[in-house]
């Protein structure tokens, strides 16, 4: 018997010492950026008023927006069609559209958006290397945050029958989707929304190639990390923690905002 | 002639038949308690009032009107579900004024309606309350003034009961009886517990494998039912 709980304390304190590793890997990581800026501070600081780098910074925090907004106009309504029909197939082009992109390379978004929309466009759209690039790019990548958070919410709804029993009500279904599906999801869209926003913020393969390193223009923070970082500029670590810090405070605010009890507990 | 009728009704989902050539009609301030063991066709047989289902034969008439073909939203009857099925993310009068609200009636009379159905189920003064800080009995309730501030023409509630604990059910059950004498609808209450049946029923009807076995006055059946399993599911405090 008490070989038996000397065993059960030595897997507990192995998992405990796994949990650990993983905690102090991710921690570290995300605070090592500001270590190294400790030793080049005055640097550091100089490098954050670098026009190049605010400019950066500004189409970096612009284009996320620009996704988000857009993937809440169209990921909330497809996250709707998926929740309430069901139709031959539909796992198949779920998948497509929702957990394809996720995992997709993002080098060869930008490769085919490149080819889709670029200069050799078929549909004789040239929008490669502009802003609209940018947040096709990021779009593409981030907008599938919204659709899965909000899809898992609207099946719930469906399940509980509650959307059914406002339709006895007088609702019709835009009523009901008004005032039922999108007020009880508004936590999971929020998430969603929030994820989208922080994986716009740090999208760089599709960016690079779609809309191009164009300082001023197109240049992104990511990207301009990208080309810097060869020969590890001040200006690309105080990029870095440009990037980071603000994707970091959005996500902990809108986290804050979305499950306040977490936080108060 | 007002009321529920059903003529010859089949209905179930995708290629399974549940209720079969099922007829019946309930009359304005008639109370019937449909009982049945579980699968027997009780739920559905609601839903495919609701318009929820669509009937694959038959015809639905409430008040001489067809409302077989009508959606769900057009029907104008009342719906107590199982788990009262009410918004959580709405307070206590915003619940009660749902059905009004989605209609267009105006501030005013949605104001007048909800504290007359508040008042009408003894829940005045709950009107900012959180539905996650009522008890099972006054959840009940809110749903059962939801479902008639939309001044419906027929009354349906699904296991009414059945969420409530042993020790409220009787106080639950007496204010449901009052308040269906209160009410000049047609009432359809499904339950699969005699215990229920017997209390509530005014009219009573066995369902059994989606077709009526026996319906009529609730001492009639009690009296004289029409086979032993009837007899055996009414046995007093008898579960099904």
């Amino acid at each position: 018997m008490s070989s038996t709980n000397f065993s059960t304390r030595k897997l507990i304190i192995i998992i405990y010492i796994l949990a650990g590793l993983l905690l102090i890997f991710s921690i570290s990581t995300f605070l090592y950026q500001y270590i190294a800026a400790l030793g080049s501070f005055k640097e550091v600081i100089k490098a954050f008023g670098n026009d190049r780098i605010i400019t950066a910074l500004w189409l970096s925090i612009l284009s996320a927006f620009a996704t988000a907004i857009l993937a809440l106009i169209f990921g909330v309504p497809l996250a709707y069609f998926f929740a309430m029909k069901d139709f031959k197939g539909k796992t198949i082009i779920e998948t497509l559209a929702v957990d394809v992109p996720q995992t997709f390379p993002p080098i060869a978004e930008g490769m085919i958006f490149l080819l889709m929309l670029g200069p050799a466009s078929p549909l004789h759209v040239n929008l490669a290397f502009t802003f609209a690039a940018l947040v096709i790019a990021k779009f593409f990548i981030s907008a599938p945050f919204v659709v899965s958070f909000t899809a898992r919410r609207f099946r719930e709804i469906r399940k509980s029958g509650i959307n059914l029993t406002s339709r006895t009500l007088g609702a019709n279904k835009f009523q009901v989707f008004t005032t039922i599906f999108v007020p009880m999801s508004i936590k999971d869209i929020a998430a969603g929304t929030s994820l989208c926003w922080s994986r716009a913020m740090g999208e760089l393969g599709g960016s690079l190639l779609f809309a191009g390193v164009i300082p001023y223009q197109t240049e992104i923070i990511p990207t301009f990390i990208a080309t810097q970082a060869q020969t590890l500029t001040i200006e690309a670590l105080a990029a870095t923690i440009l990037v980071t810090t603000a994707s970091t405070l959005a996500l902990v605010s809108f986290k804050r905002l979305t499950s306040k009890e977490d936080f108060e507990k | 002639m007002k009321g529920l009728f059903i003529n010859k009704l089949t209905s179930g989902y995708d290629n399974t038949v549940i209720v079969k050539d099922l007829s019946l009609n309930v009359k304005p301030k008639e109370t019937l308690v449909l009982m049945g063991p579980s699968g027997s066709g009780k739920t559905t047989l609601l839903l495919t009032i609701l318009g929820i289902l669509n009937p694959k034969e038959g015809d639905i008439f409430l008040n001489e009107k067809d409302i077989s073909k009508i959606p769900i939203e057009g029907r104008n009857i009342g719906y107590l579900p199982q788990d009262y099925g009410l918004f959580p993310h709405l307070n206590v009068i915003e619940n009660v004024a749902y059905g009004l609200r989605v209609r267009g009636v105006q501030k005013d009379e949605i104001k007048k309606i909800c504290e007359e159905m508040l008042y009408m189920v003894e829940l005045n003064g709950f009107e900012n309350k959180k539905i996650q800080e009522l008890s099972g009995g006054q959840r009940q309730r809110v749903g059962l003034a939801r479902a008639l501030a939309i001044n419906p023409d027929l009354l349906l509630l699904d296991e009414p009961l059945s969420n409530i604990d042993q020790i409220t059910k009787l106080e639950v059950a007496t204010h449901l009886k009052k308040l269906f004498s209160k009410l000049n609808i047609p009432i359809i209450l499904v339950t699969h517990n005699n215990e229920d049946a017997l209390f509530l029923a005014e009219k009573l009807a066995i369902l059994i494998d989606g077709r009526i076995e026996q319906i009529g006055k609730l001492k009639k059946i009690l009296t004289y039912p029409k086979t032993p399993l009837i007899k055996r599911l009414l046995r007093p405090f008898g579960k099904i």
